[in-house]
C-alpha cells in the first residue's frame, strides 16, 4: 500500500515549468528523502500535496484519496518557511493550531503539554513566541506539525537552524513515529541524515523525477565503482588508464573507476608498483556523489 | 465552519487583548472626556467672584441704567458685578482717576467705567486685562442698552416698547417626510454630517486592521501553517469576522459608556440639557437600521478588498502603496457629500448613491436627509450585495494566490493575471 501517490503532476508559475510531469510513490511506514537542488521544485511539490497548491494537471492521491479538507488532518506539515503568531502565547499557538487539525481543546492541551514537556520547553510554554530562541521557535513549530498523530508527516528542512543535541532528538522522534508506522517524507540537503534515516528516495531536478526508489537499490544499481585506496610510497600507479576520478583525502585516495575496468587490475597495477598498500576496498557511491552526479548531467 | 469559528476567536482574542485595543477603546475617549470636563472646569470657574467696579460718571444721570444691566448672577446666586461706587460728576477727575488705577493695581478693584458728558463719545472701561470677556461682554451690552434706552426716553419712546416692537418673529422649520412631519431644529444635517463620518472612519480603520492582520500573517510566515489545515476563503472570512467583531465590542463599549454618562447625570452637567442643541437631536430608529445594513454591507466589500491588497503584499510599504485602490472610493465620498448635503433629491445624488463602492455611505447620507425613494434604497442595496459578493469572491481568488507570493510587489495587470488562476 502506497500512503502518497502522484501520477504525472506538473505545475507551471507563467513561464516557469515548476513541476514537469512528476510522478512518485511513497510506501507507506517508510521515509522518504526528497532531494534535489534549491529552486528544483521541492516545496511546489510539497504544497501541492497538502493541497495548498493545485496542480495544472496529474492527480495526487494521500492514504488513497485526493486531498480535501478531512485528508489534510491526516497530514502533519512543518513548511521550510517557517513562522508563527510572534506574539501568541507559546501554549496558545500549539493549541489553537491542533484544534484546527481537530483535537478538542483539553486533548490539544494535554498533548501540547506533553510535547513542551518532552523538548524542554515547559517552562516557556506561557512565553510568547518572539521571545524563544530561533532553535526553541523551531522546536514549538515541530510540536505543531505532529501534536494530531498524523499518518503521513511531511517535514521540509527539519534540521535546519538546530543544534546537534536538538536535531537528534527530533531525529530520535521521527524514527519512533516511523516504528509506530508513520510514512514520513522528509526534505533536505544534508546527505549523511538522508543516509542515516531513509529507506528511500526521490531526486528532482529542474522540475522532474531523476531519481526514485528504494536507497539500497538505488545504491545497488550504481554498483560499487570507487576504490578507497590507503598506502605509502610512490601513487605511480593511478596513472592506470582504468582510472577516472581521483579525490585525495588525509590517509589516502578515492578512485573512481572508469566502466569496464576491473578493480583487480587497479590492485595487481599497485602491487606492482613502488607503493606499499594498506588498505584496497571497492565502495558503493555515496549518496552526495549520485547527486552531484544525477544534479550535474546535462 | 469548526475552523471559521477558530479563526474568529483567535483573531478576536488577541486582538482584544493588545494594549492597542485598550487604548483605543477605552483610555482616548477616557481622556477626551477628561479634556472635555476639564475645560467646562476651568470656563465655569474662572469667574467665581463677583467683579468689584466703581462707576465715574461724567453725564451724571447714566449710572443708575447701567448698573440696572448688570443683573448677572453667578452659579452660586451671587450677583456678577459688586458696584462698589457711584462717583457722578468729580470735581477733580485726575485724582480721581490716578487713586482708581492704585486701586486695581493693588487688586483691591477690578474695573472702573468712565462715562463721558456727552453720551455720543466714547465711554472707557479701565481695567488690568481688557481680554477677560466675562468682564467685558456684560458692561459692553449694559452700557448699549443704558444709551439707547436714554436716547429713546428722550424721543418719548419707552425702551420696552421698542424691544416689544423689534422682537423677531419666529420662523419654525418641520420637516415632511412618508412618516408624517416633525419639527426641525436644524439637527438634521448635524446628524448626516455625523453619520457620514462615523461610516467613512469606521469602513477605513476597520479595513486597514484587517488588511494588516493579512500582511503579519505573510511576513511572519505563518500564513504557511495556516493554509495547510484551514481554505483561504475560511481563512478570509475567519479574518473578516473576526475584526467585525472586534469593531462590534469597541462600538458596544463605547455605546454602554454614554448610555451610562447621560444617566449618572455627568453629560447633564456639561450642559446637555433640554437647551442645548444637542438634546433636541432626535435619530429615528430606521435611519439606525438603515445605516447598519449599509455599513454591513460596505463593511464585507472593504474589509475583503483590504485583505486581497495585504495578501497581494509581502510588507508594510507596499501595502500602504495599492491600498489606495480601496481607500480612493471612500475619500471620494468624502469631497462629494456635500453636494448630496445640498440637494440630496439631485439627479447626481441619485445616481452616486446606486454605486455599490459609495452606497454605504452616501445612500445612508441621503436616507438622513430626505428618506429616498424605496425603489432607490431597494435598489442601491441590491446593487452594494451583488458586488460585495463578487469583491469577496476575486478577493478571495486574489487572496490565495497572493498569501503564498513574496518578493516583488505585483502590478495591477497581475493582480488582473491572478483571478485566472484556478
Amino acid at each position: 500500500m502506497d500512503a502518497i501517490v502522484l501520477e504525472n503532476v506538473t505545475k507551471s508559475y507563467d513561464a516557469v515549468t515548476a513541476v514537469n510531469a512528476v510522478s512518485l510513490k511513497v510506501r507507506s511506514g517508510a521515509v522518504l528523502g526528497l532531494l534535489g537542488p534549491n529552486g528544483a521544485g521541492k516545496t511546489t511539490t510539497i504544497r501541492m500535496i497538502m493541497n495548498i497548491l493545485v496542480p495544472d494537471s496529474g492527480s495526487i492521491r494521500v492514504l488513497g484519496e485526493v486531498v480535501t479538507d478531512t485528508t489534510r488532518d491526516k497530514i502533519g506539515y512543518l513548511p521550510e518557511e517557517r513562522g508563527l503568531y510572534p506574539r501568541m502565547k507559546v501554549l496558545e499557538i500549539i493549541v489553537f493550531l491542533a484544534a484546527l487539525h481537530g483535537l478538542t481543546q483539553a486533548e490539544a492541551r494535554r498533548r501540547a503539554k506533553a510535547w513542551l514537556d518532552r523538548l524542554g520547553l515547559s517552562e516557556w510554554s506561557d512565553k510568547k513566541l518572539i521571545d524563544l530562541s530561533k532553535g526553541m521557535q523551531q522546536k514549538v513549530q515541530f510540536i505543531t506539525s505532529v501534536i494530531h498523530r498524523p499518518p503521513v508527516v511531511i517535514l521540509d528542512e527539519p534540521f535546519s537552524g538546530l543544534d546537534p543535541v536538538n536535531a537528534a532528538t527530533i531525529q530520535e522522534i521521527m524514527l519512533e513515529m516511523r516504528s509506530q508506522g508513520s510514512t514520513i517524507v522528509l526534505s533536505t540537503h544534508r546527505m549523511e541524515q538522508v543516509e542515516r534515516l531513509c529507506d528511500a528516495i526521490c531526486l528532482i531536478d529542474k522540475g522532474r523525477n531523476v531519481l526514485d526508489g528504494e536507497l539500497r537499490a538505488i545504491k545497488q544499481s550504481y554498483g560499487k565503482n570507487t576504490l578507497h585506496i590507503e598506502f605509502t610510497g610512490g601513487d605511480g600507479f593511478l596513472n592506470h588508464p582504468g582510472i577516472g576520478q581521483i579525490t585525495r583525502l588525509i590517509s589516502g585516495v578515492e578512485a573512481k573507476l572508469k566502466p569496464g575496468t576491473e578493480s583487480q587490475e587497479i590492485l595487481k597495477a599497485a602491487v606492482l608498483s613502488d607503493a606499499h598498500i594498506t588498505r584496497f576496498e571497492l565502495l558503493e557511491p555515496s549518496l552526495s556523489e549520485i547527486f552531484i552526479d544525477r544534479t550535474t548531467r546535462a | 465552519m469548526r475552523k471559521i469559528l477558530l479563526i474568529i476567536k483567535r483573531e478576536y482574542l488577541t486582538r482584544v487583548r493588545t494594549k492597542g485595543f485598550i487604548i483605543g477603546t477605552i483610555i482616548v475617549p477616557l481622556i477626551g472626556l477628561g479634556s472635555v470636563l476639564l475645560i467646562v472646569f476651568l470656563v465655569g470657574h474662572t469667574a467665581t467672584q463677583s467683579l468689584r467696579i466703581v462707576i465715574v460718571d461724567n453725564s451724571g444721570q447714566l449710572a443708575p441704567a447701567i448698573v440696572h444691566g448688570l443683573d448677572g448672577k453667578l452659579a452660586d446666586g451671587q450677583p456678577q458685578f459688586t458696584v462698589e461706587q457711584i462717583v457722578s460728576r468729580p470735581a477733580s477727575l485726575d485724582d480721581l482717576q490716578q487713586d482708581l488705577r492704585t486701586r486695581i493695581n493693588g487688586e483691591k478693584l477690578d474695573a472702573y467705567l468712565l462715562i463721558p458728558p456727552d453720551l455720543d463719545q466714547p465711554f472707557e472701561l479701565h481695567m488690568r486685562n481688557p481680554d477677560n470677556f466675562g468682564l467685558v461682554g456684560p458692561l459692553s451690552g449694559a452700557v448699549d442698552q443704558a444709551v439707547i434706552s436714554s436716547r429713546l426716553d428722550r424721543r418719548g419712546v419707552h425702551f420696552n416698547d421698542i424691544q416689544t416692537v423689534l422682537k423677531s418673529a419666529e420662523l419654525k422649520l418641520l420637516k415632511v417626510s412618508e412618516a408624517g412631519e416633525s419639527v426641525e431644529k436644524g439637527q438634521g444635517i448635524a446628524v448626516a454630517i455625523a453619520l457620514v463620518v462615523l461610516l467613512y472612519t469606521a469602513l477605513l480603520m476597520y479595513g486597514i486592521i484587517t488588511m494588516r492582520s493579512v500582511i503579519e500573517e505573510k511576513t511572519t510566515r505563518t500564513m504557511e501553517v495556516l493554509i495547510s489545515s484551514v481554505r483561504p476563503f475560511e481563512l478570509l472570512a475567519g479574518k473578516i469576522l473576526g475584526v467585525a467583531a472586534v469593531a462590534f465590542t469597541q462600538f458596544a463599549i463605547w455605546m454602554t459608556s454614554t448610555a451610562l454618562l447621560f444617566s449618572f447625570g455627568v453629560l447633564a452637567s456639561l450642559g446637555m440639557t433640554r437647551n442645548s442643541p444637542l438634546a433636541g437631536v432626535h435619530v429615528p430608529i430606521s435611519l439606525v437600521l438603515y445605516a447598519c445594513v449599509f455599513f454591513v454591507g460596505g463593511y464585507f466589500m472593504y474589509a475583503s478588498m483590504f485583505a486581497a491588497i495585504g495578501s497581494a503584499c509581502s510588507n508594510e510599504q507596499d501595502a500602504q502603496q495599492l491600498q489606495w485602490l480601496a481607500m480612493a472610493p471612500l475619500v471620494f465620498c468624502m469631497i462629494i457629500y456635500g453636494v448630496i448635503l445640498n440637494d440630496p433629491t439631485s439627479r447626481t445624488a441619485v445616481i452616486l448613491s446606486e454605486i455599490p463602492f459609495f452606497a454605504p455611505v452616501l445612500m445612508s447620507l441621503r436616507i438622513s436627509l430626505q428618506t429616498p425613494p424605496a425603489w432607490q434604497i431597494a435598489l442601491s442595496l441590491t446593487l452594494l450585495v451583488l458586488t460585495t459578493v463578487a469583491v469577496m469572491y476575486a478577493s478571495a481568488k486574489i487572496y490565495r494566490v497572493g498569501v503564498l507570493m513574496y518578493g516583488k510587489r505585483p502590478s495591477l495587470v497581475e493582480l488582473v493575471r491572478w483571478l485566472r488562476y484556478t
